[in-house]
This record gives structure tokens, C-alpha cells and sequence, in this order.
């Protein structure tokens, strides 16, 4: 256990920007819902029931732990904070141990004073210690806004419990593999499964399930309600049980190994011939992913909308549902909950092709693309391989979650159009990432991630935190402009064809800068 | 095109750093051109402006008679490169890389390939993952041996290599120079540049500040004579032309000048000469003397 010390306060000096930063955004979450609800709903308790009649929003945030003000806002936020939560552990702990090791650094620390256990151990005292935080911040700004003490600390245990678990995932994870991002991609598996898991359990009333999910323990502490602690016993058994396997792998395996060993591949290859065929083999891992969790999002997505039930009573905020998602008197509630999915696998698709032009930065910075560039590979060239996929890739992912989603809810022409009619948006954030790249490269990540995070943010989170109004969203962020197909409106190409004439004009002007600036 | 490199006066700065300040550097084709400067004095920086990565700030560059930035991709055609520090996309193995480089460059000998492979004993079944640095290198350099480019850049292409393996290095490139090809090769190892170089261009600070074939600046140094004498000499110590004179009974060490070797020599033999050693100026003896002054003005 030598240099643990020292290896912890070098991880956070590493991560004293992104740690305060997500911190920040996870604590203000429940608490700004707090303010919102308190200043917009006048009847909390006719708020709760009306939600609570809503069998699609069960299942997306869980069962409502108590019908007061801090009750809702953690029904609102807490599923969302401990998945992502959850995916910060793994990310962290996986970059302080494994990547560590893929990159070399770790042998330069092996080779000093520093026990076998050192590394993993750091990394698990920052990341657990930053969970534990998450909690004790959210629990104290939740008292803040006058909550009750006891179901504040119980929600953050909650919130640190489900940090912890995927703390150890992340770390079990690291140890198997050989490198860091397949490691992400194992923990994250169960970070998805756990998700499902908890899904199917509150929106398809099979409430055993949740016994089975991370986050369904967290959710069964319901905090202001029951403040069921004790359920959390099971997380803290849970991270020993991966915790214990990880530190008995590390002391055996080598240093750079993991348990599945590389196999040898090809000799040589007939099919690389081109800066396309190389930017397939670069991206179809990336791409595959998508297509496979927007294929399962949609079977699971769809599978809901049949059991929805209209809803006679038009309560306030069933009318507000209904006037953000629906354009038309006829249209159900079934038309309104497939729009809102199509629109939100349409914000969260925004991901990929941001991460798909990410790779050339990368590309850049390991040196690789000066080697292919000092082939008669052309800079225009070189990014049009990635950005092809960024492009092409967006309606990949949007048509397999349509195409799920729509055999399995009993309307595949009508959510398989709501889905693509997202594509146009998701390419202008794929346009701000060319621009990015080109005009920013060092910044080039940190734009990307703010992007998304700003067009997820604003018009759902930001907006109401800061008092803005849910329409201003159609002034700064593209998806509330696409008409609903789905849910009433007919067909318009006006919105389509100027996010195609933005997105043109973005990758032009990206592609422009790429041309002219000098490469690192 | 007698020239295949011809760099004046290049200047590039990065931020306030002053990378290059007026680098001079010509190649001239069918040659071995050696490229040495300590570290950061900017023989990087140089090729890349070369390969049309960055642009430089000031000065004129020609590459194979092509502007090297805005015919970056036609004149790449014609030639190969070897970064110093390889770094290979971590899930292709050797040999996809080896063909992807060489398809990419318009081509590749499939026999030198695997001719290649063989003498540097490279497994092209790996992952590039689990090469070390010596056989990320060895990677890059089978497949600049084996396209068929006309001109190829080496940036320090030996550093992981271990000594049989740099011999092999030599040995390929004394084939490839003996099939017409030019090579610009930056290093810092000077036996190996003594070995291999037709020209040599020393650089410090961005700035050339030696530059022409080897028995040239070998004329600028001076060359190390020991000798043992009939008798102790005496009045050497005054002669003008004689430097660095350590006098020990009948043993004499001196540094002369080579154009001054014959008087210094008639000298000696004026007294008697039991046993003479005469070593001509090295490489080193050159880069040293500009790498000391260096350290002086610091």
C-alpha cells in the first residue's frame, strides 16, 4: 500500500476541474427542482397524484417516494443522477487504474516505492470519496431549501450507494480487460442492465426486478417517504463482492494484462486501402454500440407505449404535457409519449456523432494522423472518412430505435418518420463538432461535451432552474423546431432543410479551418 | 530536379517560442542527407513544415519541386516518412498497418515486404498494442523501405532500435541509396551518420549553423596527433599552428589544424619519431565544439 497517499492527492490534482464541475450540476439538480416545483405547482399533492397516474413517467422516474415538494423533485431527478452518477465512477476509475496502465504510466509508477495495491487503491479513495461528497452536498442543499433532515441524508446515501456500486464495477471491470475502453464499455453494460432493469420493473409493474438492479436499491430507500435505509445494505454488500475479486486479480495478474488475452490477427489486409476503409475500422465499434443500444432502447421504449392508458382528468400539468408534445386536439396520449421518446432518443443521439469526430482530435494528438497525412491522404480527405460516419451513423442509430420502436408499439411508419425527422438536428451538433475541430482543436473536446450538454440542458433543466421560459429552448437548441410527426402535425420541410443548410455551412467552415491551420 | 529538399530561411514560432530562425537546409537528390541538432534546436519542426503539417512563418521551402503546404497530398506520393515517435492505431496489427501505409503511398513490393519482415524480425500477427517502441519503429521503417517513394524522410528512426538492428538499418540504407533514392535523415547518433551521410546539416536554435559533405567540415576541425619522440621536445609549445600541446618526457599529444598537419609533421620529425598516431577530426569533435559554445552563451 505504499505511495497510496501520494497516488490519491496526484488523481486529485488530475481531476480538481471535473470533479467540482459534476458535482455542481448533480447537487443544483434536485435542489433547483425544489425551487421550481415550490414557485409553479400551487397543489403538490394533486401534482403527485396526476403523475403518479402516469404509468410511461413511472417507468422513466420511478415510483413517487412521497407526495411533498422534496419528494417530487427527488422522484424527478434521482434516477437520472444515480445513472449518471453511476457512468462518472466508472469513467474515473477506470482512467485512474486501467488507463494508467494502457498508457505506460503506470510502469514509470511501478517501478518506484509503490505497492501493488497503491494504484487501484487511489483510484477508488478519490472516486468513492468523491461519491460520498455527491451525497453529503445534495443531503445539505436539499436541508437548505427547508426539506426534512432524515429524508436529506437518506436520499444522499441513496445517491453515494449507487456511486459506490459502480465504483466497483468499474474497478472489477478494469481488471479483465487489457484496455481501458473495453473496460468502460463491460462496467457500462451493467450500468445499462441496471437501468433496464429498473425500468421494466416500475413501468411494467413487475416490481421484483428492481430487487436485481443498483439503481432499483437506491430507488427503494424513497426518500421523505419511507427513508429505507437499510436496502442499502445490499449496494454496500454488492461493491465488496466486486471489490474483492478486483484486488485478488490485480495482486496475481501482470502489470499491462488482463484475464482475456490478445489473440494474434491478420498478416496483412486486402481491405484497408483507403482513409475510409481505416475510418471503418476505427469507428464501427462506436457505431455498433449505438445501433445496438438505440435497436434495445426502442424495443423497451415501445413495449410502454402499450400500456398506456389516456387520461381522462385533464389536470395543469397533463395540459402543459400535452402542449409541449402534442400539435393537434386529436392527438392521444400514447401520440404524445412516442414524440417525447422520439425527441429525447433525438437529444441523446447528439452524442454520437460528437464522439465519432472526437477520434480525429485523438487521431492528432497520438501522432497517427501525421503518419497518414504524410501519405498522399488529403486533409479533406481524412476527415470526410469520420465524418461520414458522424453523418451516416445518426441515421444508422435513429432508424434502428425507430424501427424497434414502432414494430413493438403497433406504428412503425408513423415512429419510424418521428425518428428520423430528428436526424437534420443531430447533424447540426455534428457540424459544431467539425467547426470545433478545426477551429479549436485544443478545445475541441470541452466544446463538443458543453454542446451537448447545453442542447440537453436548456430547454428541460437549465430553463426552469433559471426561470426561462420552455419555448425560449426553440431560439438556441434545434430539436423543439422539428415538427411532430407523431403527435399531430403534418410534415413540413421548412425546419429540415435550414438545420441541413446550417449543418452544411458548419462542416464547410470546419473543414475550411482544418485546411488551414497548422497540425499537432 | 537537382534538388529534392531546399529550405531558406525558414521561421516558424510558436506562441513566443522562436522554434525555427531562419533555417537554411538543401538536399540535393540521390544523396544521404544528414539532419543533426541537439534536442529542440527544431529538425521536428523542420520536417513537419516539409511534410506540409505546419506552415511556416516565414521563408520558402521546396519539397521535390512542389510547394510542400499547398501541394501537400500529390507530392506525399512520392515519398515516405518515419516519425521519431511511431505511435500506431492500437487495434490493427503490424502487417495492416505495413499495407495500409503502403497502399496509401500508391504501392508496395510484396517480396521486399517480406524480405524485410524477416531481417528485422517483426511479427506482423501482433496488435500494435503490444509492440514495443523498437518494433513500432521497425513498422514504419518496413513500410518506407519497401513503397517505392523516391525521397524518404527519417526522424531519428533508430532511437529504440538495438545495435544489430541498427545495423540492419545501415544496411537498408545503403541498398536504398544505391537504387537512386534520396533520404533526409535526422539523428543523434553521430557513427551512424558518419557512416551513411554523403552531406551533413547542423543545426542550433532554429538556425543552420554548419552545412556540407562530410570531408568539408572535417577541413574546419582540427585533427588529434600523439606521438613519441627521440628526445623530450622542445619549443613545440610556442609553435602558432599547434593547440592543446600536453608534453610528458618524450610524449607529445597536440591539435592542429588540418591544413597545418604537413609543418607540424616536419616538426616532429625534426626531432625524431619513435611512434605517431593521427586521428582525424570526428563528427562528434564538430557537433560538440557548436554544442559547447551553445552551453557558453547560455
Amino acid at each position: 500500500m505504499n505511495g497510496t497517499w501520494t497516488l490519491t492527492k496526484l488523481a486529485l490534482q488530475r481531476e480538481r476541474f471535473i470533479v467540482p464541475l459534476w458535482l455542481l450540476l448533480l447537487v443544483a439538480l434536485t435542489a433547483g427542482q425544489v425551487k421550481r416545483y415550490a414557485t409553479g405547482i400551487p397543489d403538490i399533492a394533486a401534482f403527485a397524484r396526476e403523475m403518479a397516474a402516469n404509468q410511461a413517467l413511472t417507468a422513466f422516474a420511478g415510483e413517487i417516494p412521497s407526495a411533498t415538494l422534496a419528494g417530487m423533485a427527488v422522484w424527478k431527478n434521482a434516477d437520472a443522477i444515480y445513472t449518471i452518477l453511476g457512468l462518472i465512477m466508472i469513467l474515473t476509475v477506470v482512467r485512474h487504474s486501467r488507463g494508467e496502465e494502457e498508457s505506460g504510466r503506470a510502469e514509470l509508477v511501478g517501478a518506484g516505492v509503490v505497492g501493488r495495491l497503491a494504484p487501484l487503491t487511489a483510484a477508488l479513495a478519490v472516486t468513492c470519496g468523491s461519491a460520498v461528497l455527491a451525497g453529503l452536498l445534495t443531503a445539505a442543499a436539499m436541508t437548505a431549501t427547508g426539506a426534512d433532515v432524515a429524508g436529506s441524508l437518506a436520499f444522499g446515501a441513496a445517491i453515494t450507494a449507487a456511486g459506490l456500486v459502480f465504483a466497483g464495477m468499474g474497478a472489477l471491470a478494469a481488471q479483465l480487460t487489457q484496455s481501458a475502453r473495453t473496460a468502460i464499455g463491460v462496467a457500462a453494460l451493467g450500468l445499462g442492465l441496471g437501468y433496464v432493469l429498473r425500468f421494466v420493473a416500475d413501468g411494467g409493474g413487475l416490481a421484483a426486478l428492481k430487487w436485481l438492479s443498483p439503481q432499483g436499491w437506491s430507488h427503494l430507500v424513497r426518500p421523505y417517504g419511507d427513508d429505507n435505509v437499510a436496502v442499502l445494505l445490499i449496494s454496500l454488500a454488492f461493491t465488496a463482492a466486486t471489490l474483492a475479486p478486483a484486488y485478488r486479480l490485480l495482486v496475481r495478474r501482470d502489470l499491462g494484462h488482463g484475464l482475456i488475452p490478445e489473440r494474434p490477427g491478420p498478416t496483412a489486409s486486402d481491405r484497408l486501402r483507403s482513409p475510409m476503409s481505416l475510418a471503418w475500422r476505427l469507428q464501427r465499434g462506436l457505431l455498433g454500440g449505438w445501433i445496438a443500444g438505440y435497436a434495445i432502447a426502442g424495443l423497451v421504449l415501445g413495449a410502454l407505449a402499450t400500456s398506456i392508458e389516456e387520461v381522462a382528468q385533464q389536470g395543469a400539468a397533463v395540459e402543459e404535457f400535452f402542449h409541449r408534445y402534442t400539435a393537434s386536439p386529436e392527438a392521444t396520449m400514447t401520440d404524445a409519449y412516442l414524440w417525447l421518446i422520439a425527441l429525447s432518443l433525438g437529444y441523446v443521439s447528439a452524442l454520437y456523432p460528437l464522439l465519432a469526430l472526437l477520434r480525429l482530435r485523438n487521431e492528432e494528438i497520438s501522432g497517427r494522423a501525421e503518419l497518414l497525412l504524410s501519405t498522399p491522404v488529403s486533409r479533406a480527405r481524412w476527415v470526410a472518412g469520420h465524418l461520414l460516419f458522424a453523418l451516416a451513423g445518426s441515421v444508422l442509430i435513429l432508424t434502428a430505435a425507430g424501427l424497434t420502436m414502432g414494430l413493438v408499439a403497433g406504428a412503425p411508419g408513423k415512429v419510424l418518420a418521428g425518428a428520423l425527422v430528428q436526424v437534420p438536428a443531430t447533424w447540426v451538433l455534428a457540424g459544431a463538432g467539425v467547426l470545433a475541430f478545426g477551429l479549436l482543436p485544443r478545445a475541441a473536446a470541452a466544446i463538443s461535451w458543453a454542446a451537448f450538454l447545453f442542447v440537453n440542458l436548456f430547454g428541460e433543466v437549465l430553463g426552469p432552474i433559471l426561470g426561462i421560459d420552455y419555448w425560449i429552448a426553440r431560439y438556441a437548441v434545434p430539436y423543439p423546431n422539428l415538427p411532430m410527426v407523431v403527435s399531430g402535425e403534418p410534415f413540413t420541410a421548412t425546419a429540415i432543410l435550414i438545420m441541413t443548410g446550417v449543418t452544411a455551412v458548419l462542416v464547410a467552415a470546419g473543414l475550411a479551418a482544418v485546411r488551414r491551420r497548422a497540425l499537432s | 530536379m537537382e534538388l529534392a529538399i531546399e529550405a531558406e530561411g525558414l521561421v516558424k514560432s510558436f506562441g513566443r517560442a522562436q522554434a525555427l530562425d531562419g533555417l537554411d537546409l538543401t538536399v540535393r537528390a540521390g544523396e544521404v542527407h544528414g539532419f543533426l541538432g541537439p534536442n529542440g534546436s527544431g529538425k521536428s519542426t523542420t520536417i513537419k513544415i516539409l511534410l506540409g503539417l505546419l506552415r511556416a512563418d516565414g521563408g520558402r521551402a521546396m519539397l521535390l519541386d512542389g510547394d510542400p503546404w499547398r501541394e501537400a497530398a500529390g507530392l506525399h506520393r512520392r515519398l515516405a516518412y518515419v516519425p521519431g515517435d511511431v505511435n500506431l492505431w492500437p487495434g490493427l496489427t503490424g502487417g495492416e498497418v505495413i499495407d495500409l501505409l503502403g497502399r496509401l503511398r500508391g504501392g508496395l513490393d510484396r517480396a521486399r515486404r517480406a524480405d524485410l519482415l524477416e531481417r528485422f524480425e517483426l511479427d506482423p500477427r501482433k496488435k500494435a498494442k503490444t509492440y514495443s517502441k523498437g518494433n513500432r519503429q521497425k513498422v514504419a521503417l518496413v513500410a518506407a523501405f519497401a513503397s517505392d517513394a523516391e525521397l524518404l524522410i527519417l526522424d531519428e528512426p533508430t532511437s529504440g532500435l538495438d545495435p544489430l538492428m541498427e545495423a540492419l538499418f545501415q544496411q537498408c540504407v545503403a541498398e536504398e541509396k544505391a537504387r537512386g533514392r534520396t533520404m533526409l535523415l535526422s539523428s543523434h547518433i553521430l557513427s551512424e551518420v558518419e557512416a551513411l551521410c554523403d552531406r551533413v546539416t547542423i543545426i542550433r536554435r532554429g538556425r543552420t549553423v554548419e552545412a556540407g559533405p562530410l570531408s568539408q567540415l572535417r577541413g574546419l576541425a582540427r585533427s588529434q596527433v600523439t606521438a613519441e619522440l627521440a628526445s623530450p621536445p622542445e619549443g613545440l609549445a610556442r609553435m602558432p599552428d599547434l593547440h592543446a600541446v600536453r608534453i610528458e618526457g618524450n610524449r607529445i599529444a597536440l591539435e592542429v589544424d588540418r591544413t597545418r598537419l604537413d609543418a607540424a609533421l616536419a616538426e616532429l620529425i625534426r626531432v625524431g619519431v619513435r611512434d605517431l598516431t593521427c586521428t582525424p577530426p570526428s563528427l562528434e569533435d564538430l557537433f560538440l565544439r557548436h554544442y559547447e559554445s551553445e552551453k557558453a552563451e547560455r
